[in-house]
């Protein structure tokens, strides 16, 4: 099954975020419409439901181009992702306006505050969750799909 | 049989031959090292210890932190 490599490995890519977003989705409804949070949180949907996954099916295209060459492990490979998508996130979120760097940290819609010190702890978490998500789902939908044998 | 009849019995062969695609016998992929790892008894590796620690650390943080989460479901 040679044909259309590069489609089924982007749809394999995509499939794991698109699955997940259900969770920040209800989590921005319930938090919007149940609790009434007075901020226009339906702004921060956009970089997690329209960019996201489609990085996603970009990150697992370039994974498998580069295995043609090299013996290059996936759970590296989608370790690598968050340093792309969290400064990518960070520039949205200040150009739409509901980030704001401040001097200690930034806060979110000028009421949520995220010192510098809960950032640098977060993300280890994030490049270690990536790299289990891409190891042990993509790396399976990757299967299924018969890619990357 | 009339002749018309026998004509169009063919033409419809030859309009189903072309409609489906020749049957590959060929597997998609090599099927022997699956096939000699199950005739050795060889059961597939589990994940390593390392990966057990790192998803034990990643769902500790985000349970004692679950403010964080926040962050992660919209950066990542």
């Amino acid at each position: 099954m040679n044909r259309h490599l590069y489609l089924r490995a982007y749809m394999a890519g995509i499939a794991v975020p698109t699955a997940f977003l259900i969770v920040p989705l209800t989590v921005f409804c319930i938090a919007r419409f149940a609790l009434q949070i007075p901020v226009p949180i339906e702004r921060t949907l956009i970089f997690p439901m329209a960019l996201v996954p489609n990085i996603y099916g970009a990150w697992n295209i370039l994974y498998v181009g580069a295995l043609q060459r090299h013996n290059w492990p996936i759970g590296v490979h989608g370790a690598l992702l968050p340093f792309l998508l969290a400064p990518l996130g960070f520039l949205l979120a200040t150009h739409l306006g509901f980030v704001t760097p401040e001097p200690h940290g930034i806060a979110y819609f000028g009421t949520v505050h995220f010192a510098f010190s809960h950032i640098a702890m977060v993300f280890p978490i994030g490049v270690g969750a990536y790299y289990l998500v891409w190891k042990y789902i993509v790396s399976f939908l990757n299967r299924v799909l018969e890619i990357g044998q | 049989m009339k002749k018309r009849d026998e004509d169009n019995l063919r033409a419809v062969s030859e309009l189903l031959k072309r409609a489906m695609p020749p049957v590959n016998a060929e597997p998609r992929r090599d099927l022997w090292p699956a096939m000699e790892r199950r005739l050795n008894g060889e059961r597939p590796a589990g994940a390593p210890w390392y990966d057990w620690a790192l998803a034990g650390a990643v769902v500790a943080a985000i349970t004692i932190f679950p403010q964080l989460f926040l962050l992660l479901a919209f950066h990542l």
